[in-house]
């Protein structure tokens, strides 16, 4: 290996060899080994991982942070109903996941101060506040470049595309997205791995083996070029993933048996939840999902008691029932945020009147890979117009996310340019949520 | 080198007054000072060495600290610093360092109580520092610091001296064996004629520890054979040390006088015989032809072509094709797309500049496209892009608006190619900021990284903090957004507003919609433009009260002069510099990016880390190209020709024994996968029909390359997006080369064998080649071959659909029996609608077919008596002929007989000829020998 200098002297392994004229240093086991992923830290339950990204903005108060002894302006239309955990209240808009408070933590006077959505959104996509000149991975890059998986199936999926790219660790730790959610009782698939195309296993296998057959051109040397290796070995996941049902039928949400998907409603968030249950189920490392619709300025009372709420009522709080039902709570850490909060006082543009823009003060759940739910941590002042004591940050949620799935969140992955960057730079784990 | 004794310098000063003047240590002949370690090497245990001579900060404290670490990045050199301490990154920030050291009750430095000084007590002692113990009590280093505090501690600012050259011996290592050693000497020069040897105050690294080790003390140790350099960093100065263990040893004494004909051979096989490499022989034809395609065109040569090759008997037809190559469009389209990715053409960074529906990206592609392809001397079309204002002489704000809307209405952006200036690349989002500017054009213009020094010493070049900062300044005075106007502009814009009848106090998008309608509509619109605003620059922390309002009138050019900023456009200074044949980075940066690009691995390597420890790979053959290219005038097709023409560039990538393990001396040519454009078009047209193919070719048909900005936060959900992005195109945001990724990936492949797009590019009955071999055979539909599990129950998921379905087939039925046409056209469109619904959902489940039964069309061919016809459809010649097409439009060139017979008993038991010949196609697109360029 080329021992390749970063900008401080840090010395790199590289998969270009590009100086030496032995092959002494070469070693094939070696590469694969580096080239296969990271194990699990002893000890860490999580052993995947579920990101809810509520594209938008959702306003805290009117949902996990509600104020009712606030004044008109601020209170909002809302009343709140008690949970299943004595103490906690949240918005009456959310009955199911009143019902089953004690598998998630809320997180209160979250705060940071990137009120556009995207740069918003990378913050709480990554854990670490936007640099022009980098990019950070998403959570679903950095789990898959951690965390091995399975050779059939794919590490990181995102239903149907999601906010968490690969940043600078490169195009391969990218997720898989869907491109389109899952509807009810119908079979599913996704760009390129299932068989879709009028194409039989029998087929593809036959014309795999022609492929074998005439893909010799570099034979003599296929085993000395790591290039070679590595497209050999991408070929045999791909057909692996492909011919193999273990995939297909991971996606295939018409298999589920009736009475576990019937808590699920038609809607395409909620199938995309129980989606992402089979998928955890099945070996998939990371799963993210969306529900967009928050960003709220005009009509933001119609807006979330129609459609929003129920929908993430309906959607989430079956994802917690389902995923504990199948006892996988314990072992799939499962984040739910939008990119900020909402202004705690309501605007005058439209006739009922809407929320703006608010990152001073948000929430955030987690839940399983062995945090605590049925708790509240952290806390708002009296308008929820920030945190009352230091406030919790992106970077510090982010870490905690990763310490439950056994990821060192203060681990430096170099980028292509060399720089040393820690995984998260900022943050620190939350303690009350493994108390 | 014997021992020198000292003079002293008059004494003027006690350590009280330190700034006045320090004893200094000087050579009593005007030779070199032997090394510190031995002037202060220990004497009395109790008062030290008995010397005199004090310390200098810059010249031994500062290094000291460098070379033990201390100002390193986990340590006091972090950011946030250790321990309440913190020091410059890297050094060579004195003044930082030292008011560091000298912080009030930090007790770092303590000229009474010396030895309770911490930069004393710390380092000797293990259990009370983190850093652990740095050096011993007693120890030479320890008298050095202490003698310096015991003087006071001296340091002055105004007298840092520069150093003007270091120097190390020997300055080339040769190795015949491993576990051999030599030691460095290092001998600083400094300005005033002074020198010391500073072997152990300097820091050693090696580029590759698998060739050599060099240890703190700057010995050298050979392991295996190879070559590399070891860096040598003290001051301001980084110097790197070639060293190399020939392969063979042999071969390097009795190297076989091989031909050449082109310098570039000459110089490259000058360094393979210092390494004793052999190099391997020119490639065939049909690779050369394939490479060169890929390459220069960014896609394969249809298989005509290919047969032409073969076929043409002149001695040079490859020097022919080469420039048959850079005549193509494909040539204008691969290089502007190369352009685009190093200045950074980016949808996004780019989306607020002009009125909605405009696209900046498309204008600046077809301005650079147009200038490739009229070969415009690189530094001419630079100069368009570094001096870029957006109206020509003497054209008037209006004038200006006019020509601009016109071109703005050419939603192409070929128009935009009239303009002499590229003023998009001033306007991106990411680009307004002076630090992002400096970054962002030493990326692009000098392949240098200066970013490093934005915040510390450049750890592998001379640069400074302040080199950074000298230099931001000649990037301040250009204002390039959607609200900047010229002074002139405002009177004129209010007018035309008015003429519009929009809103004069409409800002931002709001503006840019309005624009937009207008624009359309054929109006002239007030449109944006790039300003310079000459007016004194504001320094960055308005609270420091530094002397800098005067001194900030000037900038300096990197490692250049200093330029006075009362000027109109500085930036014609900037250029003037960049293309000064003496400017040693502009036309390298480039010449060794383009050669990049066609080796896969860079003369000096990463292409865009032009930096003195990043030493060339072969300096000779670095300074000829760009030697070359300047003395062309900096003509772009010269470095073309120059390098496709060279045997070094037509090597076959098949290594012999000595030559397998070089990856970078170009000894043999390396694999390297498809660029993501090519991939695209590549797989495009080789799954194309002839016709298809040859417009691609000829870019009557748009292909990935003719893409023109690049969109990393929103790619588009369409095939070409999905492909690009999966195959790691460019993003263009980073200002690294790295944006753009060669590595394979999981999804690709997952791609190419799978993905509907090739799938449809397969079996296209208008555009596939299949499809029209099909119609040549008479081989009959070319429907994909279908799943065998059709089952006559309708799926509940197509219940729906079919009842539908039939209740419009019955209209239909009865609107015919009507004779009323106009709704049997409405109900047939309706009817097709709905159906393409349906089969998106059927090929979603897998129930294509059981669809096409309920909806009483053709089902796909029985596979049993498919199988009796694959075999016996195509005529043994046909199949022949058939095969050879396949291997010609995907590998270029012919299959070999075994190859042959392996297709042919494929054929027999593939079902039906159709799927035979795209299993065929499928086969040959998914070979490694298809995505790579070999």
């Amino acid at each position: 290996m080329t021992l390749k200098r970063t900008c401080d002297g840090y010395v790199r392994r590289d998969f270009l060899r590009v100086g030496s004229l032995t092959a002494t240093s070469f070693s094939l086991a070696n590469y694969l080994q580096m080239a296969s992923a990271g194990e699990i830290r002893p000890g860490a339950k999580g052993k995947a991982a579920i990101f809810i990204d509520l594209n938008g903005g959702p306003s805290h108060i009117d949902t996990f942070d509600p104020k009712p002894e606030a004044g008109d302006d601020v209170r909002g239309k809302f009343t709140t109903i008690d949970t299943n955990v004595p103490g906690i209240r949240i918005s009456e808009h959310l009955p199911k996941l009143a019902q089953c408070a004690d598998k998630f933590a809320i997180l209160r006077g979250v705060s940071h101060t990137l009120a556009a959505h995207r740069l918003g959104s990378e913050y709480v996509n990554t854990g670490s506040r936007p640099l022009a000149s980098l990019e950070y991975p998403g959570f679903g890059a950095v789990v898959t470049r951690e965390l091995s998986v399975a050779p059939e199936l794919p590490p990181f999926v995102a239903i149907p595309r999601g906010n968490q790219r690969a940043g600078f660790l490169g195009i391969q730790y990218a997720p898989m997205n869907t491109g389109a959610s899952p509807t009810a009782g119908q079979a599913f698939s996704v760009r390129g791995i299932s068989l879709d195309n009028g194409m039989t296993v029998e087929q593809i296998e036959r014309r795999q083996g022609l492929l074998k057959d005439l893909d010799r051109a570099f034979a003599e040397v296929e085993q000395q070029e790591q290039l070679l290796v590595g497209l050999n070995r991408f070929n045999e996941k791909a057909f692996a993933m492909i011919t193999s049902p273990k995939a297909r039928e991971a996606f295939d949400i018409s298999r589920e048996d009736p009475s576990f998907a019937k808590q699920f409603s038609e809607h395409a968030f909620s199938q995309s939840c129980l989606l992402a249950i089979r998928l955890v189920e099945a070996g998939v490392r990371f799963v993210s999902l969306s529900l967009g619709g928050w960003d709220t300025h005009t009509d933001n009372f119609t807006k979330l008691s129609t459609k929003l709420l129920p929908e993430l009522d309906a959607g989430l709080s079956a994802l917690y029932v389902g995923l504990a039902q199948r006892g996988l709570l314990d072992s799939t850490s499962v984040m739910c945020t939008g990119e900020f909060g909402r202004t705690p006082k309501i605007n005058t543009r439209s006739a009922e009147g809407g929320r703006d823009h608010y990152p001073r003060c948000m929430f955030m759940l987690m839940a399983g890979g062995g945090m605590r739910g049925g708790q509240v941590i952290g806390e708002s002042d009296d308008t929820a117009a920030g945190p009352r004591h230091t406030g919790i940050k992106p970077d510090d949620v982010a870490a905690s996310f990763y310490h439950s799935l056994g990821i060192d969140h203060s681990k430096e992955f170099h980028t292509e340019t060399g720089r040393p960057i820690m995984i998260v730079r900022d943050g620190k784990v939350i303690p009350e949520l493994f108390a | 080198m014997r021992l020198c004794s000292f003079v002293m310098v008059a004494f003027l000063a006690s350590g009280l007054l330190p700034w006045l003047a320090a004893p200094e240590a000087q050579a009593t002949d005007g030779g070199t000072l032997p090394p510190i370690f031995e002037r202060f090497a220990a004497g009395d245990p109790e008062r030290g060495p008995t010397v005199n001579e004090v310390p200098n900060f810059q010249k031994h404290i500062s290094p000291l600290m460098g070379r033990l670490g201390c100002n390193g990045r986990a340590c006091h050199g972090s950011f946030q610093g250790q321990g309440g301490f913190t020091l410059s990154l890297f050094g060579y920030d004195f003044d930082a360092d030292y008011k560091a050291l000298m912080e009030e009750d930090s007790s770092r430095l303590d000229t009474r109580d010396v030895t309770a000084s911490l930069i004393l007590a710390k380092p000797i002692d293990a259990d009370v520092h983190e850093g652990g113990q740095r050096f011993q009590e007693g120890g030479w280093e320890y008298w050095v610091v202490r003698k310096w505090i015991e003087a006071g501690a001296p340091y002055e600012s105004r007298q840092i001296e520069k150093l003007s050259r270091l120097e190390v011996l020997p300055n080339e290592l040769q190795f015949t064996d491993s576990k051999q050693t030599q030691q460095l000497q290092v001998i600083a020069h400094w300005e005033n004629g002074t020198s010391e040897d500073v072997t152990c105050l300097s820091r050693y690294q090696s580029n590759d520890t698998s060739i050599a080790e060099i240890d703190e003390a700057g010995l050298v140790t050979s392991a295996d054979p190879g070559d590399t350099h070891v860096v040598i960093s003290y001051d301001n100065a980084v110097v790197p040390i070639q060293i190399i263990r020939p392969a063979s040893l042999e071969l390097a004494h009795n190297y076989p006088p091989l031909e050449f004909n082109t310098e570039v051979d000459r110089l490259v096989l000058n360094k393979l015989r210092k390494v004793g490499v052999l190099p391997s022989d020119v490639c065939s034809d049909e690779t050369f032809l394939r490479r060169a395609s890929l390459d220069v065109t960014g896609t394969l040569p249809t298989a005509e072509e290919v047969i032409a090759f073969e076929n043409d008997s002149r001695p040079d037809k490859r020097h022919a094709k080469i420039e048959e190559l850079l005549s193509r469009p494909g040539y204008a389209a691969q290089w502007t797309t190369f352009l685009c990715d190093i200045t950074g053409n980016n949808d996004d960074q780019l989306n607020n500049f002009m009125p909605q529906g405009v696209s900046p990206a498309n204008q600046w592609y077809r301005w650079i496209y147009s200038r490739i392809q009229d070969n415009v001397p690189y530094d001419v079309l630079v100069e368009g892009i570094v001096t870029a204002t957006s109206r020509k002489p003497d054209e008037s704000y209006r004038e200006y608006c006019e020509a601009m809307s016109e071109i703005c209405r050419d939603a192409t952006g070929e128009k935009f190619a009239e303009r002499p200036g590229m003023v998009h690349y001033w306007a991106r989002r990411n680009f307004q900021s002076s630090e992002d500017r400096v970054v962002g054009f030493a990326y692009a213009f000098l392949g240098v990284r200066i970013q490093c020094a934005q915040c510390h010493k450049h750890p592998f070049d001379q640069w400074a903090k302040s080199d950074f900062e000298n230099f931001e300044r000649l990037f301040t005075g250009v204002q390039a957004n959607q609200n900047t106007r010229g002074s002139d502009a405002k009177r004129v814009m209010d007018e035309m507003l008015s003429e519009l009848e929009i809103d004069k106090s409409l800002k931002g998008n709001l503006l840019r919609r309005e624009l937009a309608k207008c624009l359309n509509e054929g109006g002239t619109v007030p449109l944006p433009e790039l300003v310079l605003r000459n007016e004194p620059v504001r320094t960055k922390d308005k609270n420091t009260k530094t002397a800098k309002g005067a001194e900030t009138r000037k900038a300096k050019l990197l490692g250049g002069e200093w330029v006075n900023l009362d000027q109109d456009d500085v930036r014609s200074k900037l250029m003037q510099w960049l293309r000064d044949p003496n400017n040693p980075y502009f036309a390298k940066a480039f010449v060794n990016r383009v050669w990049t690009q066609y080796f896969g691995v860079g003369i000096v390597n990463p292409a865009d880390d032009l930096n003195l420890a990043n030493a060339p790979s072969n300096a000779p053959l670095l300074d000829h190209l760009a030697a070359g290219f300047i003395a062309s005038n900096y003509d772009m097709k010269w470095l073309h020709r120059e390098i496709l023409n060279s045997d070094t560039y037509q090597r076959s990538w098949l290594a012999n024994d000595t030559n397998r393990l070089d990856k970078k001396n170009f000894s043999h040519a390396l694999l390297r996968r498809l660029p993501a454009e090519s991939t695209y078009d590549a797989v495009r047209m080789a799954l194309a029909s002839d016709e298809y193919a040859l417009r691609a070719q000829e870019l009557d048909i748009d292909r990935a390359i003719t893409r023109s900005g690049a969109s990393a936060r929103a790619p588009g959900r369409d095939d070409e997006s999905y492909a690009l992005s999966v195959f790691g195109r460019s993003v263009r945001e980073t200002n690294c080369d790295c944006d753009r990724s060669s590595e394979p990936s999981l999804l690709q492949t997952v791609f190419l064998i799978n993905d509907t797009a090739v799938q449809s590019w397969l079996s296209d009955p208008r555009n596939s080649w299949v499809s029209s071999v099909g119609r040549k055979l008479q081989l009959g539909q070319t429907e994909p071959a279908v799943s065998k599990s059709t089952s006559a129950e309708t799926p509940p998921a197509m219940q729906g659909f079919i009842k539908q379905i039939q209740r419009l087939d019955d209209r239909l039925d009865e609107a015919q029996a009507q004779g009323n046409e106009t709704l049997v056209s409405q109900l047939q469109e309706k009817r097709s609608e709905l159906r393409k619904r349906a089969m998106s959902v059927a090929r979603k489940n897998g129930q294509q077919d059981q669809l096409r039964a309920l909806m009483g069309e053709t089902s796909s061919p029985d596979p049993e008596s498919a199988a009796e016809t694959t075999a016996s459809a195509i005529g043994s010649q046909d199949l022949e002929w058939l095969i050879d097409q396949a291997y010609l439009r995907t590998l270029s060139r012919r299959p070999d007989n075994s190859e042959i017979s392996l297709a042919k008993k494929y054929f027999e038991e593939e079902e039906s000829p159709t799927a035979a010949i795209e299993g065929l196609m499928w086969s040959l697109v998914n070979t490694k020998e298809f995505i790579l360029n070999h």
